[in-house]
């Protein structure tokens, strides 16, 4: 009962941030410098016509009324047409979302595994060679400038030993056949994933590796493992049943808040490998001013962020008997 | 165990065996593919949207004008028209002969396409083009193969603005416009509607477009030109196909040019990748001259700047020498009038260059003495008793009040590398004569807005990196009416004598006369300054040998409906020798 009240309360919550940061939004675009139709530099454009622009943009209109058309748009469910593509913002955001979350929410998931897996040993090992390694390993690709790792990853696997495509996420090649079957560009895409996967691995396991040793060590000075060991239990039932589960609460909560901003992709990784995600245009619709994609991005990413939180929320009282709200 | 080991080594093989042959699967004729690396993705295929330079590019492959530039001399000649209109002052009318020509869909191209075309424009006020179009009072068909423009008076860029512009398809387009005349947002309707496969008569047609990763358009078997012969080529296509690639940054595109993945990079290239791509034997590459002026412009609505003498003596301290060897790293054109000098016709070299040869302390004495016979003043003067050149300090202005601070606004450097160099430099410049510059980085749409909408700035670096070879654009530039929120007079440049001689330009036909008048315009715009030219950057493009010959370089590069109507792939040429 106390659970269900407060996760009501949470809803309303949730709610009225969600408003404030639709309302900040709109705000923080139509204050920015710049206009959509300012970036058009064409000399034989006159005045006359970018006004006359910018009014079937309906950006003429004072900033109350744009705002209801807004609100008034957002409950109908559009989200309106992108200035600079001319089609439905929804359509071009439904177009990159999969490629993104392919990508990051692939990385994450298996950084998060493969993470929490050697932040458990390393912990366990704690000042013998092998943590020290780990702790090392985690620590050069945690703080590794990601750009420059990318573009070096391209360089060696895709130009020097072409292992790899140097970009993009599918291969023209293959795809403009009449007759490639659904297997080959699967594998394809497969073959393009690999590459910016390996790099944002690398960028983000170490990440939970340090989380997760350093919860775990917590973890390990508690008591009841003291009892456990005392139990006469094996080491490994110990440190995957009795310390793991308990250390990792603070690795979920990260895993839960990049899986949700993972949506927005990475624009530098996005741009570096030519990936078509959501990152990329969202840079695209900022500097553009084009405020609808802009938008609709924005208040996605929110939506999904505050719901991870929700969720996370929920998941701790499931993980942790000790919670309770 | 052992069969268990044998079943899961012989799927690991038929596996492994089934990705190789997927991954080299590749199509029968790629030798005859041409792939272009794009920097970004094209925005959109609506013709009468598309602003961004990617997606001009792949239009330029299927909508067509009437006329268009040959190749070697700029000059304007028939393209989808059959040959020169023929003017009648009388009725101030021209007369227009199309071509034997036909749409992708296998439709003829008539006079009722270009009729609809224009209406179009002037219905709608398609931002982009209807200034184009203001003086045009009816367009009438003949018959079908003739078209008749009459204009309110006669214009000069009549044949080289107007008669330039997109032809598009009634059919294509007349439900649409019918549609959306009803809406009570015509023109948002037109712009806002999705083309999936755009008809058009050029050599290329779209077949494919994969958001996010290529687009492939395929020979126009209907193509006008295929085996005619126009300005001397004997136009193809000879290609089957060209797939153009979206690439985030040079650096991969280069990568993908060196490894040969792809055949040409259509974007300039930075001079920095020059020395790689050099000692690279597959790669060619091509330095193109650009019609394009990168500028210093002043606010001539308010002090400083609207003191002539400060103006010229920051012309006589900007070293374009420094500029175009060091930051362009010498490929580029110092530029001394508003015309660039690759626009051979209509540039007047006959300009002051304001001490171009001078070594620095000479051009610092020189802006001194200018400054100095103005009426400034200083703490420490920049020239000292004995006449060597020393840090000048405390500027003051005529009425004997200190030169505020004030800034000269750039692109960032991540945007133009150049421009953001070439404010830094000047700044330092204006320093050396005790004029308290600071040179600010600014996002595009900002500086634009300051300059263009608000008004609200001393100085900036900008830049048309493609300007049309009509120079109209002198005339647009620094005619006062155009000094208003959104008008191209970004200086606020006001002289009557000047609009009287844009007025005349703009209506007179005869080129020869018509270029007396541009002359003039360019020498007082040299003696009044609103803008300083600096340079034009040269173009920079490279291409893989051996795939494909026949590359047609003229004005602006490689990147022509001209070469991609004349490339062949090697193999073909080989055969035919």
């Amino acid at each position: 009962m106390e659970l269900r009240k407060y996760l009501f309360r949470r809803l309303i919550e949730i709610t009225i941030i969600f408003f404030v940061i639709m309302t900040i939004l709109f705000l923080l675009f139509r204050l920015a410098p710049g206009d959509p139709v300012s970036r058009m530099v064409d000399p034989s454009m006159t005045p006359e016509d970018a006004r006359h622009l910018i009014s079937q943009l309906g950006l003429d209109q004072p900033l109350y009324q744009q705002y209801i058309i807004y609100l008034r748009n957002f409950f109908s469910g559009d989200f309106g047409v992108s200035f600079h593509y001319g089609t439905s913002v929804m359509g071009i955001i439904w177009d990159r979302l999969p490629n993104t979350a392919i990508l990051f929410t692939t990385s994450i998931i298996l950084s998060a595994f493969v993470g929490i897996f050697l932040g458990k040993i390393a912990s366990w090992h704690k000042d013998k060679k092998i943590d020290t390694w780990l702790t090392l390993g985690a620590l050069i690709c945690h703080t590794l400038f990601l750009p420059w790792l990318a573009l070096i990853m391209i360089w060696f696997f895709a130009y020097k030993i072409g292992w790899f495509p140097l970009n993009g996420i599918l291969s023209p090649e293959i795809w403009i056949q009449t007759d490639a079957c659904f297997f080959s560009k699967l594998i394809d895409v497969l073959h393009h994933l690999i590459l910016p996967l390996a790099t944002l691995f690398l960028i983000h396991f170490g990440s939970y590796l340090l989380i997760m040793r350093s919860s775990m060590l917590d973890t390990l000075k508690e008591d009841y493992i003291t009892t456990a060991r005392a139990k006469g239990l094996k080491e490994k039932i110990i440190r995957n049943h009795h310390a793991a589960p308990n250390a990792a609460l603070p690795v979920v909560t990260s895993i839960a808040l990049s899986l949700a901003f993972s949506i927005n992709g990475g624009a530098l990784t996005e741009t570096v490998f030519s990936w078509p995600g959501i990152g990329r245009e969202l840079v695209f619709a900022v500097s553009n001013n084009d405020y609808p994609l802009a938008q609709a991005s924005f208040l996605l990413i929110a939506a999904v962020v505050l719901l991870s939180n929700f969720l996370v929320d929920i998941l701790y009282a499931y993980l942790d008997p000790r919670i309770r709200y | 165990m052992k069969n268990f080991l044998k079943i899961k080594h012989s799927t690991l093989i038929a596996i492994t065996i089934s990705i190789v042959f997927c991954l080299s699967c590749k199509g029968e004729n790629e030798t005859d593919i041409l792939k272009i690396g794009l920097a970004e993705e094209p925005r959109t295929l609506n013709v009468w949207l598309a602003s961004d330079a990617n997606s001009k590019k792949i239009l330029s492959q299927i909508y067509q004008p009437l006329y268009m530039s040959e190749p070697a001399t700029q000059k304007l000649i028939p393209w989808l028209a059959k040959e020169h209109p023929v003017y009648n002052p009388e009725t101030i009318s021209y007369t227009v002969t199309l071509r034997k020509a036909k749409w992708s869909d296998g439709t003829d191209l008539t006079s009722k396409d270009v009729v609809f075309t224009a209406n179009i424009i002037k219905d709608f006020r398609v931002p982009l083009f209807a200034s184009k179009w203001d003086f045009v009072k009816k367009v009438e068909i003949i018959d079908k193969q003739t078209v008749r423009f009459y204009l309110t008076k006669p214009m000069a860029i009549f044949l080289t603005r107007t008669l330039t512009g997109p032809v598009v398809q009634k059919k294509e387009w007349e439900k649409i416009v019918q549609i959306a005349k009803k809406k009570e947002k015509p023109l948002k309707t037109l712009l806002n509607h999705k083309i999936e496969k755009p008809v058009g008569s050029g050599p290329f047609v779209l077949k494919e477009w994969r958001k996010g990763s290529y687009l492939y358009l395929k020979k126009n078997t209907y193509f006008f030109g295929e085996g005619i012969i126009i300005s001397g080529f004997k136009l193809g296509p000879f290609l089957d196909a060209i797939i153009f690639k979206i690439f985030g940054t040079s650096d991969v595109a280069i990568l993908a040019l060196k490894k040969g993945t792809i055949d040409m990079f259509w974007k300039g290239i930075q001079p920095g990748y020059l020395a790689d791509l050099q000692q690279n034997s597959d790669i060619r590459i091509f330095f193109s001259e650009k019609s394009a002026l990168y500028f210093m412009g002043f606010n001539l609505r308010k002090p400083p700047f609207n003191d002539i003498n400060l103006r010229r003596a920051a012309a006589a301290v900007i070293d374009r020498n420094f500029i175009v060897s060091r930051i362009l790293q010498n490929y580029g054109t110092k530029l001394f009038s508003i015309v660039p000098l690759e626009n051979k016709f209509w540039c007047c070299q006959d300009v002051d260059h304001y001490c171009e040869s001078h070594p620095r302390d000479k051009r610092i004495l020189l802006a001194y003495k200018t400054l100095r016979n103005a009426g400034y003043t200083w703490k420490i003067s920049p020239v000292d008793l004995d006449g060597n050149i020393v840090e000048g300090k405390g500027i003051r202005t005529p009425n004997g009040k200190p030169m505020e601070r004030f800034t000269i606004l750039t692109p960032p450097a991540d945007y133009d590398p150049h421009r953001a160099m070439s404010g830094m430099i000047i700044q330092e410049w204006f320093r050396d004569l005790g004029i308290p510059a600071y040179s600010r980085p600014m996002s595009f749409g900002s500086l634009l807005q300051t300059v263009k909408t608000k008004h609200n700035f001393e100085a900036f670096i900008l830049g048309y990196g493609k300007l049309s070879l009509d120079p109209d654009y002198v005339r647009i530039f620094f005619h006062s009416k155009n000094d208003k929120p959104r008008g191209w007079n970004m200086s606020g440049y006001r002289n009557p004598c000047f609009d009287r001689l844009a007025d005349q330009s703009k209506t007179t036909i005869d080129p020869n006369q018509r270029k007396k008048l541009l002359f003039k315009m360019q020498k007082m715009i040299s003696r009044d300054l609103p803008y300083i030219p600096l340079y034009t950057p040269k173009l920079i493009e490279a291409v893989r040998k051996g795939k494909f010959t026949g590359w047609v370089e003229m004005q602006n590069g490689i990147g022509n409906i001209w070469s991609f109507c004349m490339l062949k792939p090697d193999h073909h040429t080989k055969k035919s020798f």
